[in-house]
This record gives C-alpha cells, sequence and structure tokens, in this order.
C-alpha cells in the first residue's frame, strides 16, 4: 500500500526550553491523537520526527500513526538545521519506498519545519542534499522574531511565521498539521494525487501567518 | 557518652549537642536514601519499557517486560485494567499485557516499585508509561447513504446474474455474475457510486456481451456518464448481434483461412464495426447528454469502459473486446495457467495519464480505435473478468503486474477462499449457482488499507 510519509523537523534548542518545547511535546501528543481518529490519515500517513540542536537526530523513525509514540523532546544547545536538512535526505532514501514496475512507491513526504531560531551551522550542504530529493509539500515555519525568514524561503516557498513561542499558538501550529495531513491523507487516497502547493493545505489559523 | 569520652559537658550543653549530633546525622541519613532512591529512580525511568500500541477490539498481547529487580522490587502495574486488558505477573518485574482493549485513545500506565532499602509506609516509586489504544480503521469508517434528490442518482451498490441452464444438447453453458458497490471514501461522505456494469445474454444466439465503467473520480457526473457508457455499447451490439450469423460466418472463415492475414482483415473490420462502433456511439452519447445538461462539458462525464462480447462455438470461444482507461480485462485459464490481457490498461502514472472514453483523441483516427480492440478465438476457459481500478489496484497493485499469471492464481483464489480474516466467504462460481450475485457483493467488501475505490467485478464463468 502507498503511505503518507510527514517528516516533521522540530527545533530542541536551549531557547525551546521550558513552556515552549513542553508546547511542542504536547503538540506532537495531540497531532497524533487527532490523526488517529481520521479512517484516511489511520491508514495513509506516516510519522517520523527528527530534532535538531546542536546536532541533529531522528527521534522517532517513519512510523505508522496506529505504532507511534510521542517520543520524549528535551531542549538545549545550538540550532543545527543544515545537518537536520542532511538527516532528513538520508532518511527519505532508507524510508521511502521507490515505485517499480512491481510496486507503486509511497507517495512523496509532506515535510513540516518549526525553528525559533537563525541555524548555527552552514547549511549549504544540507540544503543541497534536501533539494535533491523529491518532496510533495514542504511549509517551514519561523516561530518567534529570531528568525529571518529568508533563509527559510531557501528552503522552500511555503514559509509561516507565529508571533511567539506561546503555548497557544504553538498548538494553533500543531493544528493546522494535523488538518493538513487529514486533508492530505484523504486526496491521496480519494483522487490518487498529491498536494503540490500550500495553497492546497486547509488555510492556516489566524494565529499563523504566511510570510510572502 | 560525653563523660565516657572524657567530656565535660554542663546538662544545657548535652541537650544542644544530642540536638546537633542528631539533627545532622538524620540529614545525612536522609540524603543518603534520598540519593538511593534518586539513583533507582533514574535507573527505572532510563530503562527501557516500550509497550506497544493496542487497536480497539483486536487481541492484544505485549512482549515480556522485564525490569531490574537488583535497583528494586515489589513491581506493580496500574492501568491496564481499566482498559479491558491485565496483567500478567511471572515472577517479579516480569510481566506483559494481554487481552482485547473496548476504549481508544491515549492513556498512561502506572509502574510502581519499592527501591531497595524502602521502609514501610514510605510512598512507592512511580513511572507513567504511555500507551494508545487506536481505533479499529472499519470502526472510522461511516456509511453515509447517498441523498436519492441528486442529479442522476444511483443506487450505493448493485449485482445481477444471468443463469444459463444447459443447452438443448445438455451441456453446460457459462453464467454471467457482476457486482458493483460504492467505495468507502465515497460512503465516508455520502458521495454516490461513479462505477457501472451491464451484463446480456441473447437466449436467441447465446452471444454474451458485458461492460463496465469506472467514472472519473474528479468528473461531477461520472455516475451519469459510466451509466449511458454501458447501457449504449450494450444495446448497441445488442441490435448489432441480433442477426449475428455474417458475422459468425466471418469467424469461421478466419479460424478455416488459408490465408490468414486476409481474413483476419475481414474479420477485424467486423469487430471494428460492432465493438468499436459500440464504443464511439457511447462517447457520442455522452457528447449528446452533455449538449442537453445545462452548464457540461462531456469531460464532466468522464468514464473508463471495459467492453467484452463473446460466444461459444464449436471449435473454442470467440471473444473481441474494446478498452479504455484503467482496470483489467482478462481471459483466465486456471488449468493451463494462463491469463490473456485483452488489451494495455491506460494508468496516469506510468502513460502519463489516464485516458477516458470522453476523450476526443480515443476516436481521433481509425488507428487509435483499432489499438484498444482485441479479437481471437481461444480454447475454453476458466473465466471471464472485467474489473475497475477499485478490484485490480488493490488486487494488482501496480499495471505491470496484470502481466503476471501469479496475481490472477490469486485473485481465483481469493474469489475462491474470500477472506477468512475479515469474515468474508469466498464466492461459489459453481454452474447455475443461483446466490451468486450475492456472494460477489458481499466478496466487494473485502479490507485492504488505503484501497477504497468503487469496486465493480464481472465475469463469465
Amino acid at each position: 500500500m502507498r503511505r503518507l510519509p510527514v517528516y516533521l523537523l522540530l527545533d530542541t534548542s536551549g531557547s525551546m526550553y521550558g513552556e515552549p518545547i513542553e508546547a511542542v511535546k504536547n503538540g506532537v501528543q495531540v497531532l497524533v491523537s487527532t490523526l488517529r481518529s481520521d479512517p484516511y490519515a489511520l491508514e495513509t500517513a506516516y510519522l517520523s520526527i527528527i530534532t535538531f540542536n546542536s546536532t541533529a537526530q531522528q527521534v522517532t523513525p517513519l512510523t505508522e500513526l496506529a505504532n507511534f509514540q510521542a517520543p520524549n523532546l528535551e531542549a538545549s544547545g545550538c540550532t543545527a538545521l543544515g545537518e537536520a536538512l542532511s538527516l532528513l535526505a538520508t532518511k527519505v532514501d532508507q524510508e521511502v519506498t521507490k515505485t517499480t514496475p512491481e510496486m507503486k512507491g509511497d507517495w512523496k513526504p509532506l515535510v513540516f519545519i518549526m525553528t525559533d531560531g537563525m541555524p548555527t551551522d552552514n547549511i549549504q550542504k544540507g540544503l543541497e542534499e534536501f533539494r535533491k530529493r523529491k518532496f510533495g509539500v514542504v511549509v517551514a515555519c519561523a516561530v518567534g522574531k529570531g528568525v529571518d525568514t529568508s533563509v527559510l524561503k531557501q528552503i522552500t516557498e511555503n514559509v509561516i511565521a507565529i508571533e511567539n513561542a506561546d503555548s497557544a499558538k504553538i498548538q494553533s501550529f500543531f493544528k493546522w498539521v494535523s488538518a493538513s495531513v487529514s486533508a492530505g491523507s484523504m486526496k491521496v487516497e480519494e483522487t490518487g494525487k498529491e498536494m503540490g502547493s500550500l495553497s492546497e493545505l486547509p488555510p492556516p489559523p489566524p494565529e499563523v501567518n504566511i510570510v510572502v | 557518652m560525653l563523660s565516657e569520652n572524657g567530656i565535660s559537658a554542663s546538662t544545657p550543653e548535652t541537650k544542644d549537642f544530642i540536638r546537633w549530633m542528631t539533627t545532622e546525622a538524620w540529614n545525612n541519613y536522609q540524603k543518603d536514601r534520598m540519593d538511593k532512591k534518586i539513583i533507582v529512580k533514574n535507573r527505572i525511568d532510563s530503562h527501557p519499557i516500550v509497550i506497544p500500541n493496542a487497536t480497539k477490539g483486536k487481541h492484544y498481547s505485549s512482549p515480556v517486560i522485564t525490569l531490574p529487580t537488583e535497583d528494586a522490587f515489589d513491581f506493580s502495574i496500574e492501568g491496564p485494567d481499566e482498559l479491558g486488558l491485565i496483567v500478567l505477573h511471572d515472577s517479579d518485574g516480569v510481566f506483559k499485557i494481554a487481552g482485547t482493549p473496548q476504549v481508544t485513545g491515549d492513556f498512561h500506565f502506572t509502574l510502581r516499585y519499592k527501591y531497595h532499602g524502602w521502609l514501610e509506609g514510605e510512598p512507592l516509586l512511580e513511572r507513567k508509561i504511555p500507551f494508545a489504544v487506536n481505533p479499529n480503521p472499519r470502526d472510522l469508517w461511516k456509511d453515509i447513504p447517498t441523498p436519492t434528490d441528486i442529479q442522476f442518482f444511483k443506487e450505493d451498490c448493485e449485482a445481477e446474474q444471468i443463469i444459463i441452464k444447459a443447452g438443448p444438447d445438455g451441456s453446460p453453458r457459462k453464467d454471467m455474475v457482476a457486482a458493483s458497490k460504492r467505495g468507502r471514501s465515497h460512503a465516508q461522505e455520502g458521495k454516490a457510486r461513479d462505477d457501472h456494469f451491464r451484463l446480456f445474454h441473447s437466449d436467441d444466439n447465446d452471444w454474451y456481451i458485458i461492460a463496465v465503467a469506472d467514472g472519473a473520480g474528479s468528473a461531477r457526473f461520472s455516475r451519469k456518464g459510466s451509466e449511458v457508457a454501458c447501457n449504449t455499447v450494450v444495446d448497441f451490439c445488442k441490435t448489432k448481434l441480433a442477426d449475428a450469423s455474417a458475422f459468425e460466418e466471418k469467424i469461421n472463415n478466419y479460424r478455416n483461412a488459408n490465408d490468414e492475414e486476409t481474413a483476419r482483415k475481414i474479420l477485424g473490420d467486423a469487430v471494428y464495426s460492432i465493438v468499436g462502433n459500440a464504443a464511439f456511439m457511447a462517447h457520442k452519447a455522452i457528447n449528446a447528454l452533455s449538449d442537453n445538461v445545462e452548464g457540461t462539458k462531456p469531460k464532466d462525464f468522464a468514464t473508463t469502459l471495459l467492453l467484452a462480447i463473446c460466444k461459444k462455438l464449436d471449435f473454442g470461444w470467440f471473444v473481441a473486446s474494446f478498452w479504455v482507461g484503467d482496470g483489467a480485462m482478462c481471459i483466465y485459464n486456471r488449468e493451463k495457467h494462463t491469463a490473456r490481457l485483452l488489451g494495455v490498461p491506460d494508468e496516469g502514472e506510468f502513460s502519463g495519464q489516464t485516458r477516458f472514453l470522453t476523450m476526443p483523441e480515443i476516436f481521433r483516427d481509425a488507428r487509435s480505435l483499432y489499438q484498444r480492440l482485441r479479437f481471437g478465438i481461444v480454447p475454453d476457459f476458466t473465466a471471464l473478468m472485467l474489473m475497475t481500478d477499485g478490484v485490480s489496484d488493490p488486487m494488482f497493485g501496480t499495471e505491470a503486474n496484470l502481466n503476471n499469471i501469479d496475481r490472477w492464481d490469486d485473485l481465483w483464489d481469493k474469489l475462491s477462499n474470500g477472506f477468512p480474516e475479515d469474515d468474508i466467504p469466498g464466492v461459489d462460481l459453481s454452474d447455475d449457482n443461483e446466490n451468486v450475485k450475492e456472494g460477489l457483493l458481499k466478496w466487494l467488501d473485502f479490507w485492504k488499507p488505503g484501497e477504497h475505490d468503487d469496486r465493480t467485478i464481472a465475469i463469465l464463468y
């Protein structure tokens, strides 16, 4: 069966310590609970979490929603976004099935990146690796004022922003991600076509601004 | 104690000293115990415990969980019983969780234990372990009936059988059955079935006609397009084959021809005039329909079409067909282990774009139409099958697998044996079975994650 891989790239640098990281953990939990009650997503969507601080690590490999258990996230260190992009490329190669004449491969992965600061590593290498892979919709979310969105624009044209890292705003971002994954799962199952742009996702809530 | 050690102290000094000494010692004692406790707690907290998630209504059995008894003892776990699960203890610190959970949601189990050195009355240490019970995906799919007041309403499912008793010479004759069912994704939203089929058998001259069509999901009135396509081609062929003597003579000539190429050309032209024209009539009927329905274009009725006509002759079966779009159509022979595909599916992913009967380019010239026609004489066969992609996708996965005879064997086995794990019985495709259509309709309920399209299959057997 064709899976819809969803990769969340979450910033767990020191600046996320305290309320923000708790809100992210809670957001992941709510995201998974919500998607589990959606028949399209429960059968189609697979979720992976990559966190980045001083290094990048895949804390949850691509996992069927039914088997997903929210990882424990801790905030410390810097913001190795470049490394996270490299790791994403590697994991996509390993985890996402390609189409062959005998088997239809997975749908193109959806990627949601969330960061509250500027990358502390050089993102060029990661960016190159990332660009060599095929993705469905890639959305980067800037949290707070400390992010230069032009850096995120290098990764994807779909950049959104929330004003600060308070719980309610982080929650609304995750709710929107959840609605987007639901819509994406439904679209592939119903029409056999994938999402290609931000405009096909549900409209973001008022707390989430689209950066043009 | 002081005087024994040669210390002389006044009574207040002695009192104060004892207070000082005990307080100090007590604090050290408490700190020591706290350290011990924290060390154990950290060890237990970091001990890998994975309790995989369960699914509501499905039997669950966790792997055996082993806790470090060198650090702690009297382990207990609280929570599973509230979900209808039980904890099976082997020995202290070794247990598993089993049962059939009856509620869904995200929960936490509480692991409680005593550390070595624990004293009576002291609270137990604990660790929370996340655990989720998933809904059964099958419970999540709703079945909302299609509103009957929509334009071009269609029943959510349909099944038909044509049982043909033995001929005058007493030899059994093949029967036909077809079933069509709305997909779960349509049922979830109360949307209509887009698939259609039509069967016909002539009692006069024993010709069989079968049509199956799949209305495009993206076209708003494709449910009507598939219906018009099936009805038009079957009615057209029916009329053409009412007197089939000239056509059958061409089949005979082809069979006996010395000059095969010429005879094949003559027969091919005749097939073209029946099957090819039937498809073209359907194309035109849809164009005419769209002219009559305001605000629509032919592509709003986009549909695939699989059509087969056949007849048993003295020397074997003659089969002719037309195919546009995805799905599958095949002559399957179980004994000889062969599956002859009656065309090439037009599938989006590999050939660029799915084709529909409604596209003008299908009929632009005779050659492109010819490519979609097949005809030939085959010895007896097990079944002639036509199906929409709602059946062929979950059964074959890709277009390439349609050429794999083992996959056709699998499909036939699944038809015969059903899906025991889903309580779906096999279909009894024995001659003259009067309950075959109910069986086939039920069979279409088979479960495959992510495969929820409308399903239609027609079988001549």
